[in-house]
């Protein structure tokens, strides 16, 4: 009586373990097509990036706001602003903002450029004071007697979108010294790297935050976090 | 003060000459290269430093303008050639 | 060196740049007389930007923006106002390129009117020093061949 009681029972809890597990596979399947979708529109939106599509800004703004910031810079330059050197000026920087008006621009997100130059202005005293330091690290590596480098190259993907983002971040990586960047190939960037100590301060990332706080990206789930999971997860399918 | 800008613009002619050796000695062309754009970065501020020698900035600022840009065309110039020519 | 590469940081900062490079030398054109410059060197300054433009974007993007018919045509009209402005100072009675006479037609006293006939002989200078300064860059680096005529010279060679 036991017995068979007993054998109902592991019945019932095999049934149940059957069920959980068809489910289980089901949402396997449809994690792995949806990441697999949305790896490819990742990839087409970086395609889009590299041939310079321009997608929310109109000509006419982009002739604006060039042509205000070619007047500014022909007011620095020359001192003199009576209404001949003025008048000149307004046709010079018109012809300019003319013949080049979506080359200052492009993929820039419509609505965000104040927020993005306020965001700029900010970064740029907490990179003097990083370049200030790993100078005197680089120059007390330089002058001891025995040089204990150790040059190396790292290699990280980066979670930053736009052009102009990554060569921000290039760009402050080869300021600071003790790094230069080699190459930057789709999303992968090559930093040579003098020291263990100065790779170090690289790999925590914390440059590549502050970027993708200034260009406002990088605020949504990563997606090669959740590439990473889906492999381990079609390990775990299998071995069910 | 303008014995300070001199004394400035002196020790910058001492690192010029030192990279100078990198210019001459480099083994291939690569090194060259590199040290004839940082010897561009140098000469700039010696056109400046100049200037204040001779107490009219206003002008030498734009020749030493004019100089970083010719020099940052001729060094991405010279890096294409190189980079499609081996 | 005129394909199409993708060293995006190069690109990009080509791209930024080329305005700010090309609204200089306009202002070294415009203010020779006060500081350093005049016309040859703002067209050298010209020749530079359009030349880092190829540099880095390649042939398609430059053809795209400005087609090398329309340079050589503004160093015709860079030459065709240099000797516009000396044969007005002919036909208006007094030397050629005496400026003084201008003053005739641009009613201003004659000291203005030199003053402007220059800014106009320094702006044909500038045209015509850019277009030949990217003339000449071009044909360098193309060895005189177009890259239309070469893929359709191959194209025959691989079919004839």
């Amino acid at each position: 009586m036991e017995v068979t009681l007993f054998i109902h029972a592991a019945d019932d809890a095999f049934r149940i373990l059957e069920n959980a597990k068809m489910q289980a596979v089901g949402l396997l399947d449809t994690a792995t097509r949806l990441t697999s979708e949305t790896r490819w529109m990742e990839e087409k939106k970086v395609q889009t990036i590299l041939k310079g599509a321009q997608e929310t800004r109109s000509g006419l703004q982009n002739f604006l706001a060039t042509f205000v910031m070619l007047m500014a810079f022909w007011a620095l330059l020359s001192g003199k602003f009576d209404a001949f050197h003025l008048s000149l000026g307004v046709i010079c920087s018109g012809i300019v903002a003319y013949l080049s008006h979506d080359l200052l621009f492009a993929n820039v997100r419509v609505g965000d450029g104040r927020v993005i130059a306020r965001r700029f202005l900010g970064y740029i005293p907490w990179l003097l004071y990083e370049i200030v330091t790993a100078n005197f690290y680089v120059a007390y590596l330089a002058v001891s007697p025995k040089m204990p480098i150790d040059p190396q190259i790292i290699r990280f993907k980066t979670k930053l979108e736009s052009d102009i983002s990554w060569v921000t971040l290039a760009n402050s990586i080869t300021l600071t010294p003790g790094t230069v960047t080699i190459d930057v190939a789709e999303r992968e960037f090559m930093v040579h790297a003098l020291d263990r100590k100065v790779a170090a301060d690289l790999d925590t990332g914390e440059m590549e935050d502050r970027v993708a706080h200034i260009f406002m990206e990088a605020d949504h789930i990563y997606i090669q976090d959740v590439l990473d999971v889906s492999r381990i997860f079609a390990e775990l399918k299998r071995g069910i | 003060m303008s014995e300070f800008f001199v004394a400035v613009g002196l020790g910058l002619c001492l690192l010029v000459f030192l990279v100078l050796y990198r210019v001459i000695f480099g083994p291939g062309v690569f090194n060259r290269i590199a040290a004839i754009s940082a010897i561009g970065t140098k000469t700039l501020i010696i056109l400046l430093v100049l200037g204040y020698v001779y107490g009219r900035v206003d002008m030498f600022i734009d020749i030493s303008m004019v100089y970083a840009l010719l020099n940052f065309i001729g060094c991405v110039a010279a890096a294409k050639y190189l980079e499609t020519e081996r | 060196m005129i394909d199409r590469s993708d060293d995006i940081i190069i690109k990009t900062i080509a791209r930024i740049f080329v305005p700010f490079i090309q609204l200089y030398a306009l202002y070294v054109i415009m203010h020779g007389h006060y500081s350093p410059g005049g016309g040859f060197q703002g067209g050298v300054i010209l020749g530079a930007s359009l030349a880092l433009l190829l540099i880095t974007h390649g042939y398609d993007e430059i053809k795209r923006r400005i087609p090398e018919g329309v340079i050589i045509l503004l160093g015709s009209v860079g030459v065709l106002i240099y000797a516009g402005i000396g044969l007005t100072c002919l036909l208006l009675g007094g030397n050629y390129l005496d400026y003084g006479q201008l003053s005739v037609i641009l009613h201003v006293d004659p000291a203005h009117a030199r003053s402007l006939g220059i800014l106009g002989v320094e702006l044909g200078v500038g045209f015509t020093v850019m277009a030949i300064m990217y003339s000449i860059f071009f044909d360098i680096a193309t060895g005189g061949i177009l890259p239309e005529d070469q893929k359709r010279e191959e194209k025959v060679k691989r079919e004839g």
